[in-house]
């Protein structure tokens, strides 16, 4: 398994950590049959200890 | 309650930990509230440890709706910047109260690898075991992560002085020494794997 390309995070600008993925029942926007939601993905900032949740790739 | 603020410190491998004690009840004549002040108070005396006491009753959220929609922002805040948890919950009915529950629910992201542990209270003699075992799957599907160390506050109108809050049962302090103890472990751990640990694949 290979590690993905870091974001950049929205308030310091250094490189987050992605380090979750969690499935969101609820969602519909691509929405994943296999996994019973839209999976989502958490990314936290080792300078500022911001977390960012978006839709994973 | 404080609105927490980013730092600079929180780069640093060593910077303190940031761990809240939330008081799970808005009961009026509550006596968790005697156990979340003694626990603040130790949680407070541990070095490389910031903490706060977070009163439900205080967060005000709405009735009318739930879920991340009814955000707190200082709540919020305060869970984005917390590395760990203690939540002191007492036992309603076999359960846990509902304003805990519908706080709680406010945030997720905050909340994923988050260290988390419990302190139940009950009038009776069990110590709340029973909201524990109730909360754990809830706090388990937020993302956070249980120790396996609790402290059960039993027949908690004889364990604390309930005009002074004085805690009148000393052998409650071993117990919480290695619960925080665990707690501040798996905190450390967490943030580091947060910060540092991709997840691969």
């Amino acid at each position: 398994m290979t590690e993905r390309a870091r974001i950049t995070c929205p308030a310091c600008g250094a490189e987050m950590n992605r380090h979750a993925e969690k499935v969101d029942s609820s969602g519909t926007d691509g929405f994943d049959s296999e996994l019973g939601g839209v999976l989502m993905e958490f990314h936290t900032c080792p300078a500022c200890g911001l977390v960012v949740e978006r839709r994973a790739e | 309650m404080r609105v927490p603020s980013p730092s600079d410190e929180m780069s640093e491998p060593n910077a303190p930990l940031f761990l809240p004690v939330i008081l799970g009840t808005p009961r009026q004549g509550r006596m968790s509230e005697h156990v979340a002040r003694y626990v603040h108070s130790r949680v407070s005396r541990l070095a490389g440890v910031e903490t706060e006491l977070i009163d439900v009753r205080a967060l005000q959220f709405p009735l009318d709706d739930a879920g991340e929609s009814i955000k707190n922002p200082t709540f919020s805040a305060a869970m984005m910047r917390a590395d760990g948890l203690v939540i002191v919950a007492p036992e309603y009915n076999h359960g846990y109260p509902g304003l805990l529950k519908h706080a709680l629910d406010t945030n997720l992201k905050e909340y994923i690898h988050k260290a988390v542990g419990i302190c139940g209270v009950s009038a009776g003699p069990w110590g709340g075991t029973r909201v524990v075992e109730n909360l754990l799957p809830v706090l388990r599907e937020l993302g956070l992560v249980t120790i396996f160390w609790d402290v059960n506050f039993a027949s908690v109108r004889k364990t604390f002085d309930a005009a002074t809050g004085e805690l009148l049962d000393r052998g409650y302090e071993k117990r919480l020494d290695k619960f925080l103890g665990e707690l501040v472990w798996m905190s450390k751990v967490l943030r580091h794997g947060r910060r540092q640990v991709a997840l691969s694949g």
